[in-house]
């Protein structure tokens, strides 16, 4: 491998570095990567090995034999069919998906929203801006610590509700199965929307102001500038916030997990809360195993695909 | 552009109550941090959104002192946790700063390791719950269960991409002139990048620095995963914090969420410039 990455270095400082060899330079390139290299080799591929041999197997660590003699417990495909049976991983899937199709989009067009707002200058907007991105940074765990306390019976929530209806409102929102995941979603759209709000805003910022001057001399009103100009020059903008917001989406754990603990029942079970109940409470490590290889595999095929349009966008000039 | 006047009022409106919804939340749990016992009802019928008695006596508590009869002290004071909390994002921070600036430095100026960067996105992609059986088997091994250094090795992996982008988009953009002015004296490679370049970075790298330790600080799955009593960070012990007299110790709880919640939202609006960049992994150049 050093010998390819020698290669391309040389070609790519080419004449610019004269005065040491180039050879130096590859070397030293080499050495400073290669903490990082170590770093994620330990943990993908040994980690990765692992994870597959056991998923073959019923291996637990309360088994009391160690996780390399696994093999004693082998149960060939067993894990993989029991998976595509369980019932309580399809629906958490399911939920999971419901989350992320209710929450990205309305993440997206509030934050688009907020964006259009702060697009150019009006006096105030350093601080607006500031206290609107605020929710990001709260520790998630925080937050769901928040709306914990925000949809209790006599919290806030409800207390805002009756001065509005003008009777008491006393909505148990954590404890029906129906309105938890709604609660878990709001939670989730009060934390992220800012990270749209900012993503697009930075998009925003980047479309040429002569062009929209230009389409105001030529009679566009606001609506057709923002289809046929701004739209069109915040495409990879709006993938890349949208990917991340898909990805980071997929994995919600904190927030919810303080807030409902996936209950009540299973009403707020996601993938990533299913997989912490059985790691955690069943201790059937040889399942999760397969559970998490199988999130793994589908997932790296979305993962090839979303790169390549990331490296795409980094191609092209934003 | 100008803007008319009736879109001016329609934005400071809009704004508002952007600013109300997001303020709200917020506001209730400082308020809810310096009520006291009495006051934090969760019955609904004397709601108060101020305390009518402010006190200091969750935050007495949340550091092992308490002055009401009420609250049964738990054994542990949240000191530990917050003493944990530190350590492990600090050196977490510090492993995924010194890798990731190292190849940041090698993959921007020679082009080495080509594959690291794909390699880096992809580990950001994949839930931690998914991987995380083989990282407790191996923390086992290692006997860093339960201690601030398997804690910080873990952070340092995971945020590592996040170190790696910002800093490869930082040394992209920085100028090669003087580095190269530097060849010419004679000075080896090495000492370029110790000498010249990475003092010259001192702000980006600091900006870097916080943001991974925003990242690291703001955990709760690995740390419930890898922790179970002796070094529990602070929301791990945070989501503990009951007795069976008081039941949830609201008032405790969201003394030491304000403390959590306090250093990131500080040093996320002192690099917000440099938010957008960490976290699209540099995919977006602002």
């Amino acid at each position: 491998m050093s010998a390819v990455t020698a290669t391309i270095s040389e070609d790519k400082m080419g004449a610019r570095t004269k005065p040491a060899t180039p050879d130096e330079g590859a070397r030293l390139g080499f050495r400073l990567t290669l903490p990082a290299q170590i770093l994620v080799l330990f943990i993908s591929a040994f980690p990765l090995l692992m994870q597959l041999y056991i998923s073959v197997t019923d291996w637990s660590p309360l088994s009391g034999i160690g996780w390399w003699n696994a093999w004693e417990m082998w149960n060939s495909f067993a894990n993989y069919t029991d998976l595509a049976a369980d019932a309580r991983f399809w629906s958490a899937l399911q939920r999971t998906a419901i989350v992320m199709l209710v929450c990205v989009p309305a993440e997206f067009l509030l934050g688009l929203a907020l964006a259009t707002l702060f697009a150019d200058d009006f006096p105030g907007k350093r601080i607006f801006y500031s206290i609107l991105l605020m929710p990001m940074m709260v520790v998630p765990a925080v937050a769901g610590y928040m709306f914990f306390m925000l949809f209790q019976s006599g919290g806030p929530v409800n207390d805002i509700l009756s001065r509005i209806v003008g009777t008491p409102v006393t909505i148990a929102w954590l404890s029906d199965p129906n309105l938890a995941l709604i609660a878990v979603m709001i939670a989730d759209i009060w934390q992220w929307t800012p990270l749209m709000f900012l993503i697009l805003l930075a998009g925003l910022v980047g479309v040429p102001e002569d062009q929209m001057k230009a389409a105001t001399l030529l009679g566009a009103n606001a609506w057709q500038r923002f289809i046929t100009i701004v739209l069109p020059k915040m495409k990879t903008i709006i993938i890349i916030a949208l990917a991340i917001r898909v990805i980071e989406n997929f994995k919600i754990f904190d927030t919810l997990y303080i807030m409902t603990g996936g209950g009540p029942g299973v009403a707020t079970e996601t993938i990533s809360v299913y997989i912490y109940k059985v790691t955690t409470q069943d201790l059937i490590w040889g399942y999760v195993a397969a559970i998490a290889l199988a999130i793994l595999i589908v997932l790296s095929i979305v993962a090839v695909y979303a790169m390549k349009r990331m490296t795409k966008a980094r191609e092209v000039p934003a | 552009m100008k803007r008319s006047v009736p879109f001016e009022i329609f934005r400071y409106a809009a704004i508002l109550a952007a600013m109300a919804v997001t303020l709200v939340p917020i506001l209730w749990m400082v308020s809810m941090a310096f009520k006291p016992i009495g006051e934090w009802s969760a019955t609904g019928a004397d709601l108060t959104w101020w305390p009518k008695q402010p006190t200091l006596s969750n935050f007495r508590f949340v550091f092992g002192e308490s002055d009401n009869d009420l609250i049964v002290a738990l054994d542990h004071t949240a000191l530990k946790p917050i003493l944990s909390s530190l350590l492990s994002a600090v050196f977490g921070t510090a492993i995924a700063m010194s890798a990731g600036t190292a190849a940041a430095y090698g993959l921007s100026r020679f082009g080495s390791g080509q594959n690291l960067p794909l390699a880096l996105i992809q580990l950001r992609l994949f839930p931690p719950m998914a991987v995380m059986i083989p990282v407790m088997i191996m923390w086992a091994f290692l006997n860093l269960n339960d201690t601030w250094l398997g804690l910080a090795l873990i952070y340092g992996i995971v945020t590592l991409p996040f170190a790696f982008w910002l800093m490869k988009t930082f040394f992209d953009d920085m100028p090669r002139e003087i580095e190269e002015a530097a060849l010419v004296e004679g000075c080896s490679r090495l000492r370029v990048f110790t000498r010249i370049t990475l003092p010259m970075m001192r702000a980006p790298l600091a900006s870097a620095a916080l943001f991974v330790f925003i990242l690291n600080w703001s955990d709760y799955l690995i740390a419930l995963l890898l922790t179970t009593r002796e070094w529990v960070t602070i929301p791990v012990y945070m989501a503990s914090l009951s007795s069976s007299m008081t039941g949830q110790l609201y008032g405790a709880k969201a003394a030491l969420g304000l403390i959590a919640a306090v250093p990131p939202v500080i040093i996320g609006i002192a690099i917000q410039r440099h938010l957008v960049r960490g976290l699209t992994f540099g995919a977006l150049k602002q």
